[in-house]
């Protein structure tokens, strides 16, 4: 990495002007909020390259950080002024209420604490506070060190002890260093909410025909252990998955997806191997993974917005009911799975069709209303869950009922369910325990729907919104 | 020559110094803030006063505070300082840089 090979050079004068005009500036701002604190926030680049794209990334990443600290204080913010783009290198001033002290000793902490604290230089001031000179080893802590060689800074930079092309190796290293373990921890979190979907949706109950702590639904051959022993075996398919989409470079996203696809064939094996030959997981294996890798690539590129992703979705799969489909004719009946037969019946499009429209239950139904959804983390998820049921072709469904008329009589399960007022009342509830008695009965289920919630619990993780 | 007036050039931030010349009797009086005066203070005043040779200056108050300025900063300061208290800022001789 070569941050400093692009970037343009400033001259002294532009540096030494400038600092004489944000000192003017602050003290404007000073003025202007004579009681509050004004923070002055700016990178601490020597040489004359002090700005380019990655010392822009890089500031951003502080000054969010800085921002975030700040609220996390309970300190209340009057004003802000982000000036990002300067040929002297970005800044900006904030305004901030509370005690000059406790401010300087937060950011003080940032700048030793955050990775890349050090090559941010914040000052802290207020009109009216006495404390206004108070230095960093007057707060007792100590004052800044050198990048290269932890001695005081200020004495290095005087003697010019170290040459501009080592500096800039350390401070390229240290942005490297931030990079990775940025990857990193984004990576477990993104796996750990792909785990956290599909144990989720298993333990929200009680779903009518599918299994969940308290009853197996139509499914004789599994319960809720089951789809724990699958979850698990998933981690190192998720963490493949994130890898192969951080790696990517082609331009090609359906290359991506049938890079994927592979990796989705050891998963299955994986899966059939954890549950002694039981289909928990296909489905959710199929999507997530595709979910998860689209989620992985973006962040990667640092361009992920829910918007992305569903774009990026789209992309992936924007060659797969074509190649899916061309192939039908040439298989066997008992070679079809659900969704292929389905297709040649009733020319429902089932997971595929959802896919490659780009998840709109997902994204346009389950997330939205889990957004707005209240009450117990399994009240939210429950209601979600018959949402989506009511808005998805559900191939499953489909499959156990064998007629495509059994989606208009799950239009009114869920009709009454709502009308009951869902699953925060007595007879919401009730009344699911009798739709799981029915399903039973006619050995119906709503595997398709269970793995919507999967996808909508997921992209909700990653949002934050649960 | 003669300071007209008293001057100030530069910042209290980090990395910056802050030179105000005024008028003196006694050649060149200083009062020098600075966190590493002990092993940088008379280069700093050399550096100033080099500026002011230059301008032909021969007597001034000089408050300097010094926040770990670089030598070149220190100069160009000292020239920006000299030349508003010479009040020469429109015409500035420019041969001393």
């Amino acid at each position: 990495m070569e941050i400093f090979s692009n970037g343009r050079v400033v001259s002294l004068d532009e540096v030494l002007q400038n600092k004489e005009w944000r000192q003017n500036y602050q003290e404007t701002i000073e003025t202007k909020y004579p009681n509050k604190v004004v923070l002055g926030i700016k990178l601490n680049i020597p040489g004359p390259i002090k700005t380019n794209a990655s010392l822009k990334k890089v500031f951003e990443l502080g000054w969010n950080k800085i921002i975030n600290s700040l609220k996390d204080k309970k300190l209340e913010i009057f004003f802000f002024n982000l000036f990002l783009d300067k040929i002297t290198g970005p800044e900006g001033v904030v305004v901030v209420s509370g005690d000059i002290i406790p401010v300087k000793k937060e950011m003080i902490t940032f700048e030793s604490n955050f990775l890349l604290g050090r090559l941010f230089d914040i000052d802290v001031m207020s009109k009216t506070d006495k404390n206004y000179q108070l230095s960093r080893t007057q707060l007792g802590f100590e004052a800044r060190k050198c990048l290269i060689c932890e001695q005081d800074a200020k004495i290095c930079a005087k003697t010019q002890k170290h040459t501009l092309a080592e500096i800039y190796r350390e401070i390229e290293k240290l942005i490297e260093k931030y990079m990775k373990q940025d990857i990193k921890n984004v990576k477990i979190k993104t796996v750990d909410a792909a785990l956290a979907a599909l144990l989720y949706e298993v333990t929200v109950n009680p779903k009518p025909g599918l299994v969940d702590p308290i009853s197996n639904g139509s499914h004789l051959d599994m319960d809720v252990f089951t789809f724990i022993d699958s979850s698990q075996a998933l981690r190192p398919y998720f963490s493949a998955a994130y890898d192969l989409a951080v790696n990517f470079k082609e331009k090609d996203l359906t290359q991506l997806f049938n890079e994927l696809r592979k990796l989705g064939m050891i998963a299955e094996k994986d899966m059939y191997a954890a549950t002694n030959g039981i289909n928990t997981h296909k489905g959710a294996i199929f999507s997530l993974g595709i979910f998860l890798t689209a989620v992985a690539y973006l962040k990667k590129q640092q361009n992920y917005s829910i918007m992305a992703l569903q774009q990026t979705i789209k992309k992936m799969l924007s060659e797969l009911l074509e190649d899916d489909f061309k192939s039908i004719n040439m298989k066997n009946n008992g070679e079809l799975t659900a969704g292929e037969q389905q297709f040649l019946k009733y020319k429902t499009r089932g997971i595929r069709g959802e896919a490659v429209d780009g998840y709109p239950v997902v994204f346009n139904y389950g997330l939205s209303y889990l957004k707005a959804s209240t009450g117990s983390l399994n009240q939210r998820l429950l209601d979600t869950f018959m949402y989506i049921a009511e808005h998805t072709s559900d191939s499953n469904l489909i499959k156990r009922a064998h007629s495509v008329a059994i989606l208009t009589e799950m239009k009114n399960f869920t009709a009454h369910y709502f009308k009951l007022g869902g699953s925060k009342t007595k007879e919401g509830i009730e009344y699911l325990y009798k739709l799981d008695k029915l399903f039973i009965e006619r050995n119906l289920s709503l595997g398709g729907s269970a793995d919507l919630l999967i996808l909508t619990i997921f992209v909700a993780k990653i949002e934050g919104v649960i | 020559m003669e300071i007209k007036k008293s001057a100030i050039a530069g910042t209290l931030e980090s990395s910056d110094v802050q030179i105000m010349l005024s008028t003196g009797k006694n050649g060149f009086e200083f009062e020098l803030e600075s966190d590493v005066a002990k092993q940088f203070g008379d280069q700093i005043k050399e550096t100033i006063v080099n500026v002011l040779k230059k301008y032909k200056i021969e007597n001034a108050e000089i408050r300097v505070i010094d926040k770990g300025a670089l030598d070149m900063v220190i100069k160009a300061r000292a020239i920006t300082a000299a030349q508003r208290a010479l009040d020469i800022v429109d015409t500035p001789q420019w041969e001393v840089l």
